[in-house]
């Protein structure tokens, strides 16, 4: 059994890298950590994977002891004494959580652990030395091994993000053999107990992955939503994993190749562009008879992240502000240009593959709420009169007769489609009067211009990492400034204060308050204006079984199965 | 009878200058002519397009080819829009209108930065030799070593993207040509009688570099423009792709690219009509170019070479 | 002879550290550094600041002049990012990519076979057919099948190739079904792609050769030989051709660079794994240790192929004097 699919480009199969989805992807095919996601059931929960069970946390919250399964084996692999795969054991998850802290590894996922784990930081701080190797004999004292098969981690104040990040690919086991044989190589030999394991990979071409033989029995899921049996997504529940033998992914770089290639079947699946769209999805956002007669199967899913307009609280014209005055009159001005924004029109110039976003909490996380209004939804004579008690009666500055002028940087050059969206944001700023000019830059330039606070207003957008409303809410506390994420430079005491209290809070009724409550705070003084939350439209071919759209999807090709065609 | 034998005398009593006798032999080559005339009525299209932008920029109201239309996005072609409409139903000729607009101003713009440059450097290596030729030379090597595409994204990158970025890349890249040529004319000429004889006569180098050498190598100044100017559109269509191009005004290379999204659907109108507009400007100006050089100067080795 | 092949040979130097001089200007020093970028989109502050010192960003730009007033020895001012740069380079070690963390030197590897896979039968079948068709039109030049080549040429020449590349691979790949509109598995996968670049290129090349050939059609010994009573044909494959070489392969050496390069378009159309993608994905990325790479030993071929022609020069025509 052959899956045919699409892989982009990544950075390497070294866990402790795996910065962007499609690097995640390709190594939760062959890495396996403690916990992951559950496939079927929603809202989504962690369940154990190379945990026997979740772990034990302590009454304080501040230790977690989890107890590893027994016979769980590495690929086989040259980095082996014998080329026979090891029993994993507590100490390549101690090894691998400190190959992630070690600053020689250039990790981007310490995030993960720093601050939080007791004595990570001392360790990182140790790790930064250049004139010799980093000592991974020097314990941490937040993550200990009392026996072979039992992992403890303490923290330093209540976590709860942990059992989230735990899931990701930075927390994976790592044989320290295989770091150690193969060194700058790692990153092309993946050892790993997962399902899969890399046969032959040819960069920027084709990736090419076999069923590990000694992958230990993991089953279908028995359990899922109400309708998942229905939809036949229960059918396989207790058969061993992976169902799909062989899978080969393609690197297909214009969008138009890889549709073709979906339409004469030579891939399994694939997303639809905005131009594609009306050929392929009819009014009612279903498939044309045309697609429906191929059998083709369409999966429409929103996903977990949102997209916005951010204005740089430390720009002039825009910002926070010097005096209270200014304050009041930049507040009315980005309150003007966000009440601009057709959201609507937005949507279909997407043709429908995008909701309105009313805030930063994203659909399927806690806090999110349909039913609350976005206070600068589109409203051209809010927008006007705002503009004018700014201080720029039809769009221009009252003092000196100039029309306003601002600029938008816009990442993602070469992308025909935000340019085609950058030119609506032109259009939505002149109805109001406001020109504004599009800076349309390599996604390296937009970056740097960001981190130097250099931008006026700019289009950023952020992929959740873990369902939480934390994760996205700290795009606007104050201490992230770039280079941090908080690229807005949005600073208000009263929000990171909110913050600092929902980071250790676990979850409750009340924590969700408390995110709403920030978002509100935020809102007000508009900070960013709300663009939307993308929905996924994925196609897939009739001959695959048990695709389930997930917002983490990254380890989940060992459930599908390919049916004879 | 008489008027002919007046008309020849006129001729006989007029001095043969360079540019007289190429006039000549360049109207006798009548493919050359019309292209001349394809070229004067895209100057014709490129003076209204500049028109309806600056009336638009200084009453301070959306220019036409500006305006949107929502509902009537991504038309087919009709009487009353010829080439259908994009993707905010602004009209696709309007379009192409200004695209010839910003063709224009992007050959000009980089061509006020390269032909100075390059004649100035060209000039000072040939003329003067020695240390001054070296450094010239060992700078348009360094220049002429990096593959232009990638010196005139990375121009652009720190000059600031759209037009400036793509006007001073492309002119601090491509001034390398013009100034070898000059500085082969310069070592010539340096050499002729009449510059021993300005200099005897007590003229300053500069006098003689620019006074009296300078007119008789302009006409491969000329020349030059004609040929670079189709390169300087094709460029900006591979910039375009690469996603450094224009980004707020219309034109030709970011038309392509976004035809290039809905050729598949059978949407030929799109790339159909920006390429038949670029072709017959480009076509024209390189059969032109080719004419004033076998007319000016048909031992002039220019660099031909294809950009994909 | 040999001093001069030496004399040259050192000019390599100077030119290409001017290159990595200029890139390096362009992306350092103005671009700044890409610490933030590494660190993820989770950065703090504190991981940027990590990362700035593992990469040596934190150290000056040219010269370290503090740790040379500080240590007494003028090496120590060498203590930079630029000259670690040329340190590196010298030893060919190109580090490593910042988008794939793969090390650059085996990018290169795995990259240069497929770009040669497109770029040389490119090359060859359009240097013959160039020839070919030039030598028509010396042969018939000033009549009519002269003229319509040279226009042929030039219609050619006048349109984009990214037309050429879209228009090839929706009619004859994706309509026509004549080849596979997408891959790198047989040679079968490389004719679209060859043929669209011949045509695309073609034009250029034909005028080139034709102005070439004309050049020598007007020279003393080609009326001495018609003179002597040779005939079209002989004077054409006999003398014209022979004289005509020397051009010939200071076009074709200049050339070789570009094969190397790779086409940027054309890789990425058509799904071939080799340099020119790479350079792409590079510009896009912002990854400047690729783009130095590439940069770099772009500029040094060229330079090495300019040498080689002025070489073949002086080896053809004696009269050529060494200087």
């Amino acid at each position: 059994m052959v899956y045919y699919g699409e892989g982009g480009d990544i950075k390497g199969f070294d866990p402790v890298k795996a910065s962007d989805t499609e690097t995640a992807a390709q190594v939760c095919k062959v890495y396996e950590g403690l916990l992951e996601y559950d496939y079927l059931v929603r809202p989504y929960r962690v369940v154990p994977r190379l945990a026997v069970a979740m772990p034990d946390i302590s009454p304080d919250g501040l230790t977690y002891t989890f107890r590893i399964k027994k016979g769980v084996r590495f690929q086989d692999d040259p980095c082996f004494p014998d080329g026979k795969g090891r029993e994993l054991v507590a100490d390549d998850f101690i090894y691998a959580f400190k190959r992630v802290m070690d600053a020689k590894t250039l990790s981007t996922g310490s995030w993960i652990f720093a601050e939080h784990v007791v004595g990570v930081d001392e360790w990182a701080k140790a790790s930064e030395d250049q004139s010799k190797p980093t000592d991974y004999s020097r314990p941490i004292a937040g993550f200990e091994a009392p026996d072979r098969h039992t992992l403890r981690i303490r923290v330093t104040k209540p976590y709860p993000q942990l059992l989230w990040v735990l899931t990701m690919q930075y927390a994976f086991a790592t044989p320290r053999e295989a770091v150690e044989h193969y060194k700058d190589d790692f990153l092309n030999h993946p050892v790993g107990t997962g399902p899969y394991r890399l046969k032959e990979w040819r960069r920027n071409y084709r990736m090419e992955y076999e069923r590990n033989p000694t992958f230990h029995g993991q089953r279908y899921p028995a359990e899922g939503e109400p309708g998942d049996r229905e939809k036949g997504l229960l059918e396989d529940a207790g058969k061993p994993l992976p169902i799909i033998d062989r899978v080969i992914l393609y690197n297909v770089r214009e969008y138009y190749t890889r549709w073709q290639m979906f339409l004469a079947g030579q891939i399994y699946s694939a997303g639809i562009s905005k131009d594609y769209f009306n050929k392929v999805i009819n009014q009612d956002l279903d498939l044309t008879p045309e697609m429906s007669r191929l059998g083709i199967k369409l999966h429409k899913t929103p996903e977990m992240d949102v997209f916005y307009i951010g204005f740089n609280w430390e720009d002039p014209v825009v910002g926070g502000g010097k005096t209270l005055e200014e304050a009041a009159r930049h507040r009315k001005l980005r309150q003007a240009f966000a009440c601009a924004i057709n959201q609507k029109q937005l949507s279909e110039f997407n043709n429908g593959r995008v909701t309105p976003a009313s805030g930063p909490i994203t659909p399927g996380i806690a806090g999110y709420d349909p039913a609350r209004q976005y206070p600068w939804r589109f409203n051209l004579d809010l927008a006007r009169e705002l503009l004018a008690e700014a201080g720029y009666p039809d769009g221009k500055d009252a003092r000196t007769g100039q029309r306003l002028r601002l600029t938008l940087d816009m990442g993602g050059a070469g992308d025909a489609e935000m340019r085609q969206m950058g030119q609506l944001m032109v259009d939505f700023a002149r109805a109001i009067g406001i020109e504004l000019t599009m800076n349309f830059s390599l996604q390296a330039e937009h970056w740097r211009k960001l981190e130097h606070k250099e931008s006026q207003l700019f289009t950023s957008g952020w992929v959740m990492d873990y369902p939480d409303a934390q994760n996205v809410l700290q795009l606007w506390y104050g201490p992230n400034e770039s280079p941090g994420v908080n690229h807005c430079n949005y600073k208000n005491p009263e929000f990171d204060k909110l913050y600092q209290r929902i980071l250790t809070m676990q979850e409750s009724p009340e924590r969700t308050a408390l995110s709403q409550q920030m978002v509100d705070v935020m809102l007000a003084d508009c900070p960013c204006a709300f663009l939307y939350h993308r929905l996924l439209y994925g196609l897939m071919q009739p001959w695959v079984a048990n695709f389930k759209p997930h917002d983490f999807p990254y380890p989940n090709t060992k459930f599908y199965r390919v049916k004879p065609h | 009878m008489t008027a002919t034998a007046a008309n020849s005398a006129a001729l006989a009593a007029k001095p043969q200058t360079l540019w007289s006798t190429a006039w000549r032999q360049f109207r006798r080559n009548r493919l050359a002519a019309a292209c001349l005339w394809i070229i004067v009525i895209y100057v014709g299209i490129w003076l209204y397009a500049e028109s309806v932008y600056w009336t638009a920029y200084l009453r301070d109201v959306v220019p036409s080819y500006k305006v949107t239309d929502f509902d009537a996005r991504n038309a087919a072609p009709s009487l009353r829009h010829w080439l259908g409409t994009d993707f905010t139903g602004r009209d696709n000729v309007a379009q192409l209108i200004q695209g010839v607009r910003i063709a224009f101003e992007i050959a000009i713009l980089s061509s006020a930065i390269l032909i100075p440059l390059g004649f100035l450097l060209g000039a000072l290596a040939g003329y003067f030799g020695r240390w001054v030729d070296n450094a010239i030379i060992w700078l348009y090597s360094v220049v002429d070593s990096v593959p232009s595409i990638l010196s005139i994204i990375s121009i652009s990158y720190v000059v600031g993207r759209g037009m400036k970025g793509i006007v001073i890349g492309m002119g601090l890249v491509a001034w390398v040509g013009l100034c070898r040529l000059i500085r082969g004319e310069y070592l010539k000429h340096k050499q002729r009688a009449y510059v021993a004889a300005a200099r005897a006569l007590g003229a300053g180098h500069l006098t003689v570099m620019l006074r009296h050498i300078a007119p008789n190598v302009l006409h491969i100044v000329i020349i030059t423009f004609t040929l670079l100017f189709p390169r300087f559109i094709l460029t900006e269509v591979i910039l375009s792709y690469l996603g450094v191009g224009i980004a707020n005004e219309p034109s030709w290379g970011v038309m392509i690219n976004d035809a290039k999204q809905r050729l598949w659907l059978g949407v030929w109108w799109e790339l159909g009509g920006a390429t038949a507009a670029m072709f017959f400007l480009v076509l024209a100006l390189n059969i032109v170019g080719d004419a004033l050089r076998d007319a000016l100067d048909p031992k002039l080795k220019t660099a031909e070479g294809s950009a994909t | 002879m040999t001093a001069y092949i030496i004399r040259r040979l050192l000019t390599v130097i100077p030119i290409t550290l001017g290159v990595l001089l200029l890139v390096f200007f362009i992306y350092r020093v103005i671009g700044g550094d890409p610490a933030a970028r590494l660190a993820g989109k989770n950065a703090t502050p504190q991981k940027i600041e990590q990362i700035r010192k593992q990469y040596g960003f934190d150290k000056p730009k040219f010269f370290n002049w503090q740790e040379a007033a500080k240590t007494g020895s003028p090496a120590a001012a060498f203590d930079s990012q630029f000259w670690h740069l040329v340190g590196q380079f010298a030893q060919l070690d190109f580090g490593k990519s910042l988008q794939s963390n793969q090390r650059i030197s085996r990018m290169l590897a795995d990259g240069v076979v497929p770009s040669l896979c497109v770029t040389t039968p490119i090359f060859l079948v359009e240097l013959s057919v160039a020839i070919a068709l030039a030598l028509i039109c010396a042969f018939y030049r000033g009549t009519r099948i002269d003229r319509t080549f040279v226009v042929v040429s030039i219609v050619a020449m006048s349109i984009s190739g990214l037309v050429y590349i879209m228009m090839g691979q929706y009619f004859f790949a994706f309509r026509l079904r004549w080849f596979p509109v997408w891959g790198f598995e047989s040679p079968a996968f490389l004719l679209l792609p060859v043929a669209i670049g011949v045509i695309a290129g073609i034009g250029g090349s034909l005028r080139f050769y034709r102005t070439i050939m004309l050049d020598e059609m007007y020279q003393d010994y080609v009326r001495t030989a018609f003179a002597k009573g040779c005939s079209q044909r002989e004077v054409l494959f006999k003398h014209v051709l022979k004289n005509a070489a020397i051009p010939i392969l200071t076009n074709v050496v200049v050339a070789i660079p570009f094969l190397y390069t790779g086409s940027l378009m054309l890789e990425s159309f058509f799904g071939i794994p080799g340099l020119g993608r790479m350079t792409v994905d590079a510009i896009y990325t912002g990854d400047e240790p690729v783009l130095f790479a590439m940069v770099f030993i772009g500029s040094v071929i060229f330079v090495i192929a300019n040498l080689v022609t002025d070489l073949l020069y002086t080896w053809a025509d004696p009269r050529i004097r060494l200087q």
